[in-house]
């Protein structure tokens, strides 16, 4: 009798702990960066300690690769639990063909408006559901090198008049006005989305994105216009379809450049004596519209539809929305976070956390706001735009009729 | 060389090491560049605009880090395992096809031939989607055997190709004898032609295993697992989503190019002779 | 040569091999051939066949248009600076003094190296303003002789080849190595000391007896050319649009813009063109081989 009782504890023992093991949690990320890799691995970790009894694997593949994969993974039969990707139409395409997982009921205070800002609402749910859970965001700014300012005694331009006024004194000094990487064309995106909203307003923008307005409107040409006008007079830095953003970004800091319309990241490569003398200001007004937009591209996660531990996924996403969980992640990193009850982590996010309370409307980037082709081709059609700007109107044609071949399905 | 005079000959050998110098001096310029990269500090390289001269200050540690912290021993072990099974596995394999296509006269020989070369010539790309569906849906995404199985496949044609063209160089009389004397066709393929068919076998080795050291994208597709990925993949997620850490690219790198280097020297001797009598019927 | 008329028995050998082959090659090649076919088709949109649709596109299509020139331009570069080069440097190299062979495990060093780092640090030789290779052109005074090599869409591709070149020359070399081994030493040092008539002795002598490694160099060469695909998507940070060659626009149509149907369609045209050379090269070997 003792050796049955024996073997049937050995047996419960020995199922429990098969169970416990294949209890995993498999989460597919892009942070790719050594600082968020990490950062979010001491989250990842902390939420270990909560569940022992589920094994979590975080498996990174850099950025590129990953946007590239994600379709042929939702579809997998081995599709991971959890995946990082960002808000807005880029989510909601993979939403509409039913491959992501709702999420509605995963929110701690209840709702997803309990813990998180309503405008997140929009971008993060397609029709009622909720299916991504934003972690964290940053904005998009002029950035600018304070000692060349100080230098020329130069102020913060608040219109577009202002703008090229500073734009003519820097470039009579012999600096570039504005960097840009022009390798990397996403680095035109951000002149797209600002100056189209700035001019034409962000529902404008919207219905552009969405592909409702084509490109050879005149409203766009016009805001297309001012990006070749700021090439015609030589703003844009010489050869730049030869840096990379981060090239660029480097001549920045060493003074050779002004201005640079870029993502809050860039304070993350600016070596340590440099860092302090980078600032922020807020995208210029054009054509006298007081009401502005920004750029906050927000990143989170979601769960795919064939994920095979929905269960434990729910439980980490859960944990995620947690005020908690989103401090340690955000803070050290110095990035806003989603969650409402979290502390701004610094002053420089402070006022950027300002001029995004301030806008009529955010923007999630072109690239996320469109289908990824039109994007691409958009990117292109402005870095080619920056080049040769007396080309506008053949560029605008060609554009278009991507336009209307990519969004009929 | 006897008829030549003692001047000439000094002259030549002059010529020789003078020319062959600057000529590997200057073609190694960019391999120079990538060392100095791998012994800079990121700050170094981002506030300098000569991003390619060398290092004002030494930074060793560059190595180690990329070795440990970001995991470039276990990519390495990884692709290890699976490189060498997907050589071995694609010699041995096409060598039974190229013992069929060398020795045997039947009608469809050169049909047969044909599909194998054309596989040399197909844009790999063109393969990725297809082959992710099929290994997902036989379950061999995420595992060794799933990439390995490719590799050995997709590698047959090529192989296949060579070494029936090197085959064809055995004599006729060792194979005949042997047959007259009753052994099997099998036997005379283990016991007589693969033996004479190890130096080609090498050559075709290292220049395998130095292409299937260097895939990406087949890995990209099959490998989305970290504990599984080999270097290529490790490098390349070295690429941050904004930030590129280029010394660490390039200590990386560095590591990453070793292992088809060893190869290359270990089995060099093969290579110089083994090619030469596939190419001269090929 | 060969063993009895056996009706069975080779396809015993064969079997494996080809088995895997049509699995994992041949089976996913008409997959794709399929897929050229339909619109999108990737796994998001399901399918839905629309015939030719994309090749015509494809007819019509400027980047397209683009691709195959550039294509053209690696072919004549990729095929006309190494063989002759790598000819060259095997000759060199090939004689028998103590260092030849550190000297040739050095010329192939750039074969080891990822394409990663190959990509990012050409970039920087490549750099308009503090490259290292229009820095040394203003050295020597040559300042208009500076360009955005990767930068302008007029020398791009030329500058991309090269790196390629950069690469392929190590690679020819070796199996001019190979070939050389067959070539009477003797017959070498003539055509290399004999001054009047090295030209007559090389071009008579050596070359024809090379024939065989340069027909692999060739063919090597003209498919890499026609499938170079690493390079251009490294050092263009995955967009290469006035480097855009057959390969990288498949692939970024595939991969990047969710059209599968339609980077099949281009691999259909890349494969087509590729196999156009191969016809050529298999009719020149079965024909070399009749002659035994």
């Amino acid at each position: 009798m003792k050796k049955v009782l024996a073997v049937i504890v050995a047996c419960v023992v020995a199922g429990a702990a098969f169970a416990a093991g294949s209890n995993e949690l498999v989460i597919n990320s892009y942070m790719s960066d050594q600082a968020p890799k990490e950062t979010f691995q001491k989250v990842v970790d902390a939420f270990q300690a909560k569940n022992p009894d589920i094994k979590v694997t975080v498996n990174t593949t850099a950025h590129e690769q990953f946007k590239t994969l994600l379709p042929s993974w939702l579809t997998s039969k081995q599709a991971p639990d959890v995946v990082t990707w960002f808000a807005g139409y880029r989510m909601q395409s993979f939403a509409e063909k039913g491959m992501l997982e709702p999420i509605n009921e995963v929110f701690p205070g209840g709702s997803f408006e309990a813990e998180f800002p309503g405008a997140f609402k929009g971008p993060s749910s397609y029709n009622g559901n909720v299916y991504f859970m934003p972690q964290s965001w940053y904005w998009w700014a002029v950035y600018y090198n304070k000692n060349v300012f100080a230098k020329l005694g130069l102020s913060i331009p608040k219109t577009s008049e202002e703008f090229l006024v500073i734009c003519e004194k820097i470039k009579a000094a012999g600096i570039a006005p504005i960097a840009i990487g022009a390798k990397d064309t996403w680095t035109a995106g951000g002149w797209f989305d600002y100056m189209n909203s700035a001019v034409n307003g962000g529902d404008a923008h919207v219905k552009l994105t969405k592909g409702e307005v084509p490109y050879t409107d005149a409203s766009v040409k016009k805001s297309f216009g001012y990006i070749a006008e700021l090439s015609k007079r030589g703003y844009f830095m010489p050869n730049a379809a030869s840096y990379s953003w981060q090239e660029a970004a480097s001549v920045m800091f060493r003074g050779e450049a002004a201005m640079y319309l870029m993502g809050q990241f860039i304070k993350d490569v600016a070596p340590a004596d440099v860092k302090d003398s980078i600032d922020f200001f807020k995208f210029p007004v054009f054509e006298g519209r007081t009401e502005y937009s920004v750029d906050t591209p927000t990143d989170g996660f979601m769960i795919p539809k064939n994920a095979k531990n929905k269960e434990a996924a729910k439980k980490f996403m859960a944990y995620l929305a947690t005020a908690e969980a989103q401090e340690a992640f955000c803070k050290p990193l110095g990035r806003l976070a989603a969650n409402k009850k979290v502390a701004v982590p610094n002053a420089d996010a402070k006022r950027g956390l300002d001029m995004v309370l301030g806008a009529k409307s955010a923007m999630q980037f072109y690239d996320r706001d469109a289908p990824e082709e039109m994007a691409a081709k958009g990117m292109n059609a402005i870095v080619d735009i920056i080049a040769n700007p007396a080309q506008l109107d053949t560029v605008l044609t060609a554009l278009d009729k991507e336009r209307v071949r990519i969004y009929a399905k | 060389m006897k008829s030549m005079s003692n001047s000439r000959r000094v002259a030549f050998m002059t010529a020789f090491y003078v020319v062959g110098t600057l000529l590997v001096a200057t073609w190694l310029i960019p391999i120079a560049i990538a060392f100095f990269t791998s012994l800079k500090s990121m700050d170094e390289i981002m506030a300098s605009p000569r991003m390619w001269a060398p290092p004002k200050k030494w930074v060793l540690t560059n190595f180690a880090e990329v070795w440990n912290r970001v995991g470039m021993a276990r990519y390495v072990l990884n692709t290890i395992i699976i490189a060498t099974p997907s050589v071995i596995g694609t010699l041995l394999v096409s060598s039974l096809g190229a013992f069929a296509l060398a020795f045997y006269k039947f009608r469809l020989n050169k049909p047969v031939l044909i599909v194998f070369i054309t596989g040399m010539l197909i844009p790999f790309q063109m393969l990725l989607i297809p082959v992710y569906r099929f290994s997902d849906s036989m379950g061999l995404i995420n595992t060794f055997p799933g990439v390995i199985l490719f590799h050995v496949a997709f590698q047959l044609g090529f192989c296949t190709f060579f070494l029936r063209n090197f085959m064809r160089q055995v004599p006729f009389s060792l194979i005949e004898a042997p047959r007259i004397d009753g052994a099997s066709d099998f036997l005379i393929y283990r016991k007589i032609v693969l033996p004479l068919s190890i130096s080609s076998m090498a050559a075709l080795g290292v220049l395998e295993f130095t292409w299937i050291w260097n895939d990406l994208l087949l890995s990209l597709i099959l490998l989305q697992v970290d504990r599984l990925k080999p270097v290529t993949l490790g490098l390349a997620n070295m690429q941050g989503e904004f930030i590129s850490n280029y010394n660490m690219i390039a200590a990386g790198s560095i590591i990453a190019a070793g292992a088809p280097l060893v190869i290359f020297l270990v089995f060099q001797r093969y290579f110089i002779s083994g090619l030469t009598v596939g190419a001269e019927k090929g | 040569m060969t063993l009895k008329k056996d009706k069975l028995l080779p396809w015993a050998f064969l079997a494996l091999p080809l088995a895997m082959y049509l699995i994992w090659v041949i089976l996913p090649v008409f997959q794709s051939l399929l897929f050229s076919l339909t619109h999108r088709d990737t796994i998001m949109y399901g399918r839905k066949f629309i015939g030719l649709g994309n090749f015509v596109r494809l007819v019509q299509d400027p980047q397209f248009h683009i691709a195959l020139a550039n294509n053209l331009v690696w072919l004549v570069f990729f095929v006309g600076i190494p063989i002759p080069l790598g000819l060259g440097i095997a000759m060199l190299f090939n004689q028998e003094y103590p260092g030849a062979r550190l000297y040739k495990t050095l010329f192939y060093v750039p074969m080891t190296l990822s394409f990663a780092v190959i990509g990012t640090i050409w970039a920087w030789i490549y750099h308009p303003d503090f490259g290292a290779l229009n820095t040394v052109l203003r050295l020597l005074g040559l300042e208009g002789a500076t360009r955005q090599w990767l930068g302008d869409k007029r020398y791009m591709t030329l500058a991309l080849v090269f790196v390629g070149v950069w690469r392929q020359v190590p690679y020819v070399m070796i199996l001019y190595l190979a070939g050389l081994k067959n070539v009477p030493e003797e017959l070498v040092e003539a055509a290399m000391i004999d001054g009047a008539s090295w030209g007559q002795r090389f071009r008579h002598v050596v070359i024809p007896m090379l024939a065989p490694a340069t027909v692999v160099a060739v063919t090597i060469s003209v498919i890499d050319s026609l499938r170079a695909f690493d390079i251009v998507y490294v050092m263009t940070n995955t967009k290469a649009r006035a480097a855009e060659v057959l390969a990288s626009y498949m692939y970024s149509s595939a991969f990047h813009y969710q059209d599968y149907g339609y980077g099949s369609a281009i691999a259909v045209v890349q494969f087509a063109i590729t196999f156009a050379f191969i016809v050529a090269y298999v009719n020149n070997t079965l024909k070399n081989e009749l002659q035994r």
